[in-house]
């Protein structure tokens, strides 16, 4: 068996990170090939290279053996690597048959014309899904059968590799094993699979080979035959990691501050828990584990079923009433849900609590840059004055100015939602640093998070999520067995 | 590190309000050089006050078009105003024309109820672009036919000017005591007051900046953004109804054609004066400066050509390059 993709002292660099740090290894021809690591482990980054959505800082990739460079995703298609994303690229609008020619129809003048192309397309969609009707609306099929149509226009194009990124987190238990069918029916027509995965058992089921990586670095490649069992892989995951040692609080207050009772969603199963006055609390799950939607319900975005208490009274759900109530939310994506990118710090700071900075509904602008400066100062955020513009500052400098708002409103729970996505360490530390004091001064928190150090360094109480719902609640201390909490979040038992 | 505060830097809005008043004096003395008897001081009043009724519908557009949101609807609420005013308020039974035959409603009542129609249409507005999220220029055009369309029936698709009390014809016509200046003018002047002092010092003001910037992140920080919305659609409504009672008042007719293209007058002004159509961004000041550079080049059109044929292609024109010249000078400013 020969190579199909060779892979030789790869590297990515980003300001101030290594992303891909000398990663080599092969790819087989004909085989499903997974890759497997921690968030933040190089995959992505990895994986948009050979797609041409990132240009590699240096190495070499040869496809069949020859040199191979992707300006774009539609160039990587061309020379033979297809790409299955998460977000599909299919157009609802069309009908799967338009769908499986767009962007290759033959014309004549300008007007369509049916060759052999398009029944050649529609024999292998056929061939692999028989259930899927070429002259369908593609909006009316499920995510899966979507996947299919993809791939099938993939298989049809003579792909060399089609890339897979996590293709079951949005569908079903029976189109998983359907997919699954169809992925190794694909060994036969000669394409080769770069398979990703959060969940270790699928790997087992349908990989023939597994490269771990992690911080950027290639860790292992071997045939999935010569892994014993799914603790190996977890291990080669998350490595001798050593984490900060973590200290317990001296004194605990047992003054309740949030009961959540079952609460239930479109995404969340039956969860309840508790936070006291001053705790940290850390929910850790991967991609797809309901961390976001939990935050986003708690503070009132979703709805759902069940019920919340703040101090003791039923909590309404809308996030005005959630804020008058004393409670916080810094968003996962900070451009898109935190900050008003194009006003300035001096817009931004005050905007969760404008009672703060005006009288009768009339602003004090002398309040309102003294807050400013106050925020800035405390929270150390590198700018040349109030009147910045938040667009132009760091990623880690917009993160703090997210925090100077929700510090703002003088909220006594916060919700962090991935609180140090994208920031640089120093950043990093500092609002580690920030959670910490506040939660010192009373304040509780709960950190809603896919990086496991961070959940492991700061929390009191860890709730680890997987397919929405709570698997296991734990006590930090120096016992932790990481190994084990990923070991429950990837799907263990 | 000496850190910088908001004293002494001017903000964007300001400056291109600036730009754009720079504009218009250049605008206003190429006009002079060229147009016969256009550097009077009756022409330049002339200039502020021809435009009264642009400036108003401005006052709703431009803090709409600050949250993102278009109304269109505007002229349409104008027409619809001024016919109903004019119908409720005309004699019952005066006369055997059915144009000439109203509600006989008391002046005041009959004011009123028009501009409980006006609100009405903000109402429908608000309904449908606030609560359910439809875009702002699907329902607007269609509540700006609407509107139009109530006026066109209650006037037979003309007019109705008879049977009017006198008193109905005061308000509109009537001057400041002791100058020229008409009482629509003066009114006016007072919106705009009111409207850049919400704009500037009030929280309604900053919150309907932050929807414009990021609607998603202003309903996370706490913005009742449908209620914001609500409130903008009324007054906008509200202040088309006004303005179309002081125009049925000034001709003493309900015209069912009256305003028509206003909407996109008052757009226009708005887009002169630096509000961005994506949001986030403008000022009602920036409208006052656009008008007047509408106002300008409209006279000067006239002056200089005589025919009024020419003057929809030297707005265009003018418009066209007026904003070409405030983008790129906001780009340069913010590299």
């Amino acid at each position: 068996m020969d190579n199909v993709l060779e892979i030789r002292n790869l590297v990515k660099d980003y300001p101030g990170v290594r992303a891909v740090n000398d990663v080599s290894f092969d790819i087989k021809r004909n085989t499903v090939h997974c890759l497997v690591g921690e968030n933040g482990a190089g995959k992505s980054t990895l994986i948009k290279i050979l797609t041409g959505a990132v240009a590699r800082t240096g190495g070499k990739i040869l496809l069949n053996g020859q040199e191979y460079c992707a300006g774009n995703p539609k160039d990587a298609k061309n020379k033979g690597i297809s790409t299955l994303f998460q977000e599909l690229n299919v157009v609802d609008q069309l009908t799967v048959e338009e769908n499986l020619t767009l962007g290759m129809e033959d014309t004549t003048f300008g007007f369509l014309k049916k060759t052999d192309k398009i029944k050649k397309i529609v024999s292998v969609l056929n061939s692999l899904e028989p259930s899927i009707h070429p002259k369908q609306l593609v909006s009316a099929l499920s995510v899966a059968k979507k996947q299919i149509v993809e791939i099938a226009k993939a298989v049809a194009t003579e792909s060399d590799i089609i890339i897979m990124d996590e293709p079951t987190a949005a569908i079903s238990e029976s189109e998983i094993k359907r997919l699954f069918d169809i992925i190794r029916s694909l060994r036969e027509k000669n394409v080769t699979v770069i398979y990703i995965s959060h969940r270790l058992d699928e790997i087992f089921e349908l990989g023939d080979t597994v490269t771990v990586m992690r911080d950027g670095r290639h860790i292992e490649t071997k045939p999935v035959s010569q892994v014993k069992e799914r603790t190996e892989l977890i291990r080669m995951m998350i490595g001798k990691t050593v984490f900060e040692i973590y200290q317990p609080k001296e004194k605990r207050s047992e003054e309740k501050i949030l009961e959540v009772r079952h609460l239930t969603n479109h995404k969340l199963k039956d969860i309840s828990f508790e936070a006291n006055k001053g705790e940290i609390i850390g929910f850790y799950g991967l991609v797809g584990a309901g961390k976001t939607e939990l935050a986003r319900a708690i503070y009132g975005v979703d709805e759902y079923k069940g019920e919340i208490l703040f101090k003791g009274k039923k909590l309404h759900p809308s996030p005005d009433k959630a804020i008058a109530a004393g409670i916080a939310l810094v968003p996962e994506e900070r451009r898109s849900q935190g900050l008003f990118t194009i006003l300035t710090i001096r817009g931004n700071v005050p905007v969760m609590n404008m009672k703060k900075i005006s009288k009768n509904g009339f602003i004090n602008s002398a309040k309102e840059r003294k807050a400013t400066l106050e925020y800035i100062d405390k929270l150390r955020i590198a700018t040349s004055g109030t009147e910045k513009e938040v667009s132009k500052l760091s990623g880690g400098n917009q993160q703090k100015v997210v925090f100077s708002k929700c510090l703002f409103a003088d909220a006594d729970l916060l919700i962090l939602d991935e609180p140090t996505r994208g920031i640089d360490v120093g950043a990093k530390s500092e609002i580690y640093g920030i959670i910490r004091a506040l939660s010192e001064e009373g304040k509780s928190i709960l950190i809603f998070s896919s990086e496991l150090p961070e959940i492991v360094n700061i929390c009191d109480q860890i709730y680890l999520l997987y397919d929405g719902s709570i698997k296991a609640n734990l006590q930090n201390g120096c016992d932790i067995n990481t190994e084990m909490i990923i070991h429950i979040v990837t799907g263990g038992e | 590190m000496k850190i910088r505060t908001a004293k002494g830097k001017m903000s964007n809005e300001s400056f291109i309000t600036l730009f754009m008043a720079i504009v218009l004096l250049v605008i206003f003395m190429i006009a002079s050089l060229l147009v016969p008897n256009f550097f009077k001081l009756q022409t330049m009043v002339n200039l502020v006050t021809n435009f009264w009724f642009v400036i108003i519908l401005g006052i709703g557009v431009t803090f709409l078009l600050i949250t993102g949101n278009f109304d269109m609807s505007v002229g349409g609420v104008i027409a619809m105003t001024g016919v109903l005013a004019v119908y409720f308020c005309q004699a019952a039974n005066a006369s055997k024309s059915e144009l000439a035959n109203g509600l006989g409603f008391p002046y005041g009542a009959a004011l009123v109820l028009a501009l409980l129609g006006a609100l009405a249409i903000g109402g429908v507005n608000a309904f449908f672009i606030a609560k359910l999220k439809v875009a702002s220029i699907i329902i607007t055009l269609g509540t700006m036919s609407v509107a139009r369309g109530i006026g066109q029936v209650i006037t037979q698709g003309a007019q109705r000017n008879t049977s009017l009390p006198d008193v109905f014809g005061v308000v509109g016509n009537a001057a400041v005591p002791g100058t020229s200046i008409k009482i629509s003018v003066l009114i006016m002047v007072l919106l705009v007051v009111i409207a850049v002092i919400v704009e500037k010092k009030t929280v309604f003001g900053r919150r309907t900046y932050l929807i414009g910037a990021n609607m998603q992140a202003a309903r996370l920080s706490g913005v009742k953004v449908t209620r914001h919305l609500t409130y903008l659609y009324l007054t906008s409504a509200l202040l088309a109804g006004i303005t179309g009672i002081l125009l049925a008042s000034e001709y003493k007719a309900g015209v069912s054609n009256r305003a028509t293209g206003y909407e996109f007058d008052a757009l226009v002004i708005t887009l002169l004066g630096g509000t961005n159509i994506n949001g986030g961004f403008g000022s009602v000041l920036g409208t006052v400066v656009g008008a007047l550079i509408l106002s300008v080049v409209t006279s000067a059109a006239t002056g200089l050509l005589l025919s009024p044929d020419w003057q929809f292609l030297i707005k265009g024109i003018v418009t066209f390059l007026a904003i070409l010249a405030q983008r790129f000078a906001l780009d340069r400013r913010k590299a």
